[in-house]
């Protein structure tokens, strides 16, 4: 993490030396710059002396450690970024989800009333709406400590079928997937995500 | 002149970044400053690998101190507050309907709460079920569930609900089942976050209950 907030500075740094040795050639066509030269050198050091007070603030989690899954979402929306619709009529639209890796997120038909499923939902003022959302089945999942309660859930990757209807023009819709995350010992409170999607209806 | 105008623009850069190096540390201590605040009070997971999925270790900064006093409702409406249990060791189990592990320890809780009640050991379920508070007939709906898994899992110990108000103290709460151990003096003397077994639990409830059990 800290070397890839390094690295990009470096190289403007570096492009700065080059300058610098721009500067050498002009001397050596006799123009008289050697104030300037020292001058882009001092600066070219100084600009590289500068440069770790600069990796700090480019890299706020470099030392976040390898573990914030649990505090941010387990989900995340893959694609599309944008579908072309045909204006007013519905049209099916895969919009492709990522578990993290250990996790899993009830179905949209869990086996228990008390289980949150998995829902997508489109805001009603956007331009385009949500006819409806065919999910996929859930896999058989137990969890160690009770073989002998089923749940519902996805792992993975999956995909959501929905059905829109856009109203012609360009809609950046912000549209949202609730779910409840659990690995096999413990569970985050359910968390919903934007999924971002342009949407042209044409 | 020209020599002027290039010497004045290096200048004016050499300037401009000083100017940003020192807003660039200026931002990294203010962004430093703010984390050192939230970790003061926020557990931690210490991880088993990202995405692995293998049980992390938890490690609250509430251990070895006075757990944070909270009043929540129970189930009837009626005021509950940790202090009030004071002299006796409480296990503060953070749970949800939603949550599968939960529901896997609470038998398990119960047992315990059965087995060590007479030594002055109880359990305060708090549950993170979200509540409409601003809905009236959702915010009865949801009362409703809490209590119905309350009595199918037979938890006999009190139920406090809207936990989510008291999680800041306890160090975000995000992920459960978390329990704190509370000894007779009201201090934390042992933490778990998840699914761990029997076992554990019973053995951190006689550290709670300490000598005197």
């Amino acid at each position: 993490m800290k070397g890839t907030g390094f690295s990009p500075y470096i190289m403007r740094s570096k492009s700065r030396g080059a300058s610098a040795s721009e500067g050498t050639r002009i001397r050596t066509n006799g123009q008289s710059q050697f104030g300037l030269i020292k001058f882009a050198r001092f600066f070219a050091s100084l600009t590289l002396a500068l440069a770790p007070l600069a990796v700090p603030a480019q890299s706020p989690l470099a030392d976040s450690p390898n573990r914030s899954v649990f505090h941010g979402a387990a989900v995340e929306y893959l694609f599309p970024e944008q579908v072309t619709v045909p204006a007013g009529r519905p049209t099916p639209v895969a919009l492709h989800f990522r578990i993290a890796p250990g996790f899993h997120i009830n179905s949209h038909t869990p086996k228990e009333d008390f289980l949150i499923p998995t829902s997508f939902s489109i805001p009603g003022t956007a331009g385009v709406a949500l006819k409806d959302a065919a999910y996929p089945d859930g896999t058989d999942f137990t969890l160690p400590l009770d073989p002998s309660t089923k749940l519902s859930v996805y792992t993975g990757e999956f995909a959501i079928q929905a059905r829109i209807v856009a109203q012609r023009g360009n809609h950046l819709i912000e549209a949202s997937l609730h779910y409840q995350a659990c690995d096999k010992n413990a569970c985050m409170p359910p968390k919903t995500i934007t999924v971002p999607i342009d949407v042209i209806g044409n | 002149m020209k020599r002027n105008t290039l010497v004045l623009s290096i200048v004016l850069l050499l300037l401009a970044a000083f100017a940003w190096a020192g807003w660039a540390n200026w931002e990294y201590r203010k962004q430093a400053a703010e984390k050192r605040l939230a970790s003061a009070a926020k557990a931690e997971l210490v991880a088993g690998g990202a995405g692995t999925g293998d049980f992390p270790h938890f490690v609250s900064p509430l251990m070895s101190h006075p757990a944070p006093d909270f009043t929540l409702e129970d189930l009837s409406g009626k005021k509950v507050s940790l202090a009030s249990y004071r002299g006796k060791a409480v296990l503060i189990n953070f749970w949800a309907t939603w949550c599968g592990p939960c529901k896997i320890e609470t038998p398990w809780l119960v047992d315990l709460r059965n087995q060590y009640a007479s030594k002055g050991f109880e359990i305060l379920g708090v549950s993170l079920d979200d509540l409409d508070t601003d809905d009236k007939k959702m915010l009865a709906n949801e009362k409703r569930d809490i209590a119905k898994f309350a009595a199918q899992e037979h938890m006999q110990y009190p139920v406090l609900i809207n936990g989510a108000s008291i999680d800041k103290p306890y160090g975000g709460l995000d992920a459960l089942p978390t329990s704190y151990f509370v000894d007779r003096t009201g201090k934390v003397v042992a933490t778990q976050l998840g699914l761990t077994s029997k076992d554990d639990i019973e053995g951190n409830i006689r550290k709670a209950l300490g000598a005197g059990m």
